[in-house]
């Protein structure tokens, strides 16, 4: 199962929250041996599996370096309906990386962050206030927003952390 | 005595002369001779290469040649295949169309490359330019169906379309059925980028059976298996094909007639797509393998077994792309079937799993590099690699002249000995003096930059990653490599200090693209004042 958890940095009083700074997506790698994966992950076409691609277990974007492309069109195979779908597994475990994706608004590239090293939303904060040099008397200005699956953004502190 | 030899000659003679001179190069060396040869040569030169669309504006290009017929540009760097330029960098193709449409009337041939063309670009070109003939968008993104749709019902020479590796948005027009019934010249059409929705079937049957030029087809895989059997008797004069999604129940009247529409096409050398591959459907093609010297299974997530009971039946191959599913054992078999193999490029099946899925080593590519003596060009990915392998490969592939070798794991060392790959590296640069394209993995030092240095002279093209131990590094491959134009690096140890010195190569260069490195922003902005012509970000 794969967890679409995103958090959002975001200025207050600004109209944000459909669109947010800080964005923080959980992506779980498939676990592309198991038999019993649902019919939905065998078309693997959507913005979150092209996201997956970027979760890797050192959070390094752009490596290996294999095309986007190729790694869409290798992902997307089917293996279900087919009799000798058992031949065509793309391989590989499911990785274990608590890695999420950060995004920042009017940064455009996207960093790494490893949740599981970390203990509660300060520490987070810190570590991602760091990461996007901000300096930390402006930190009260930025607020940390994570989106839900169902694509409504919500203010992080006010979910316990888990 | 040539100066009067040059005055002697009339124009349309030299024109006649210039017209043999097909090569960029030749061309802009014969315009620097004179300025009469210059004025001859810009008027009558009729294809124009421009590897990076910000060297210059496309008024320039328009004002030096005003009778081009055939263009190719590229935009953004090599590196943004992997995510590592963010969007909205540039790359934008409209600018160009827009100046050609006025200027270039008889434009026929445009080729693209990493660039960003819209469904306005698209009606642009296909209402401005009457005898337009090929359009190739490579690794392009931007436009949609409708582009598609525009340019099939307007443009009734077009020859070549191909959108190879291209991101084409789906806005549910059936495309294809905008070629009218009376279109018939289409001779290579590569549609293997695009999604299910974007494929009418029937469409394309119909389109194929009227265009007997055809020569070149690569489908997309929402095309069933036993669909294609009707495509090839349809075009069994294809020379290229590349099949749709190749797997299905097992079915003997599908295989069989499978099986019978290749054996018709005796023309064919050249095979890819294979998505979704079944086994037993493969001997299917055995016919045409004897003559074919192009296969392209790099889609094709079938084991060791069955890849090499079809290399074993392609002795003429020359190109081959495959996932490390070939293992070591697949690799061998190729080098003792396959003499005349000339490329090869080994994928990661699973590029994110820090253990091998694959029982695919250095070994592999040795037996290649022993066995293959037409070995040119290496593309390959695998998890270990040592320094004595590499010295082999080198000693046995002096003719190599493009090697990119990808330890997936950054700077792993040389498993045997737990030495960096200065010396491996080195020994590749060293023997293989014709070594135009090189890409390094692996633990490196700043001696493999010596080395590069030192020896790879006719190097045009380095990619380097996760090495170094100090600008002396950037700086051996700045200072000693002679033919080099272009350079990406990322996450290396290497700034401002190799930049600034070396700021006057630059020039020579197509590109340089470094990221995660230690260049400062003043740096650059010093590198603008000390070279104004450069376009530095």
């Amino acid at each position: 199962m794969c967890m679409e958890l995103q958090l959002g940095l975001a200025l207050p009083g600004s109209d944000s929250w459909s669109r947010p700074l800080l964005k923080l997506g959980l992506y779980e790698d498939i676990n592309v041996n198991s038999k019993k994966r649902g019919f939905d992950h065998g078309y693997l076409e959507d913005e979150f599996s092209a996201a997956s691609f970027k979760n890797y277990e050192k959070g390094l974007v752009g490596w290996p370096p294999v095309e986007t492309w190729r790694r869409k069109k290798l992902r997307c195979q089917v293996h279900n309906h087919m009799t000798a779908a058992e031949n065509g597994y793309c391989g590989g475990r499911a990785s274990n990386s608590t890695y999420v994706k950060v995004k920042m608004e009017g940064v455009v590239i996207a960093r790494k962050i490893d949740i599981s090293i970390h203990q509660s939303f300060e520490t987070l904060t810190t570590t991602l206030m760091t990461m996007f040099d901000i300096f930390d008397e402006n930190r009260r200005s930025f607020k940390l927003t994570y989106q839900d699956e169902e694509g409504d953004w919500l203010i992080a502190e006010d979910v316990p952390w888990r | 005595m040539p100066k009067r030899l040059a005055y002697s000659l009339p124009d349309e003679v030299l024109e006649h002369v210039f017209s043999f001179i097909q090569s960029d190069k030749d061309r802009n060396v014969v315009s620097a001779v004179c300025k009469s040869w210059y004025e001859i040569e810009r008027w009558c030169r009729r294809k124009i290469f421009v590897g990076n669309c910000y060297a210059v504006s496309p008024k320039m290009v328009i004002r030096r040649f005003p009778q081009v017929r055939s263009i190719e540009l590229k935009g953004k760097p090599h590196f943004a295949d992997f995510n590592l330029v963010p969007d909205g960098w540039g790359g934008y193709v409209l600018p160009w169309i827009t100046e050609m449409a006025g200027a270039y009337p008889w434009l026929d041939e445009i080729r693209l490359k990493r660039m960003v063309v819209t469904d306005e670009s698209l009606e642009l070109i296909a209402k401005s330019f009457k005898d337009f003939k090929v359009l190739v968008l490579a690794s392009c993104e931007g436009f949609s169906t409708d582009g598609l749709a525009a340019l099939a019902a307007s443009c009734k020479n077009l020859r070549e379309l191909d959108l190879r590796e291209s991101e084409v948005d789906d806005s549910s027009v059936h495309w294809l059925s905008h070629f009218p019934e009376t279109y018939t010249s289409m001779v290579s059409l590569n549609i293997s980028c695009l999604g299910s929705g974007e494929v009418s079937f029937s469409a394309l049957e119909r389109l194929v059976s009227r265009c007997p030029n055809l020569r070149s087809l690569k489908l997309n895989r929402a095309v069933p298996l036993d669909k294609t059997a009707n495509i090839l008797r349809l075009a069994p004069q294809l020379v290229e094909f590349g099949t749709c999604t190749y797997s299905a129940e097992l079915r003997s009247d599908v295989f069989s007639n499978l099986a019978g529409a290749f054996s018709n096409c005796k023309e064919l050398r050249s095979l890819s797509g294979f998505w979704d591959v079944v086994p037993d459907y493969l001997p299917a093609i055995y016919s045409v393998c004897s003559r074919l010297t192009s296969l392209n299974l790099s889609y094709a997530t079938i084991q060791s077994p069955d890849l090499i009971m079809l290399v074993s039946h392609c002795p003429s191959l020359q190109r081959l792309l495959v996932l490390d599913y070939i293992e070591d054992s697949g690799l061998e078999a190729l080098a003792s079937n396959c003499k005349d193999l000339q490329e090869l490029r080994v994928f990661p099946s699973d590029p994110f799993d820090a253990e091998p899925n694959a029982s695919l080593t250095e070994q592999g590519l040795v037996a290649v590099s022993l066995g293959c003596p037409k070995l040119q060009s290496v593309l390959y990915f695998c998890r270990r690699m040592s320094n004595a392998a590499l010295v082999t490969i080198a000693q046995n592939r002096p003719n190599l002249t493009r090697f990119r070798l990808c330890i997936i794991e950054p700077n792993t060392a040389d498993y045997l000995t737990g030495e960096p790959f200065d010396v491996g590296f080195g020994a590749i640069v060293e023997h293989c003096k014709d070594l135009i394209r090189l890409s390094l993995s692996g633990l490196l030092t700043d001696c493999v930059f010596e080395y590069i240095g030192k020896y790879a002279k006719k190097l045009e093209m380095l990619s380097v990653a996760f090495a170094g131990d100090s600008d002396l590094g950037l700086h051996h491959v700045l200072s000693g490599c002679e033919s080099l134009r272009k350079l990406e690096i990322r996450d290396c140890p290497f700034g401002d200090e190799a930049l600034l010195t070396n700021a006057a190569k630059l020039e020579t260069m197509r590109s340089l693209w470094m990221s995660s490195c230690s260049v400062s922003f003043e740096a650059c902005k010093l590198l603008t004042q000390k070279m104004p012509r450069l376009n530095v970000e």
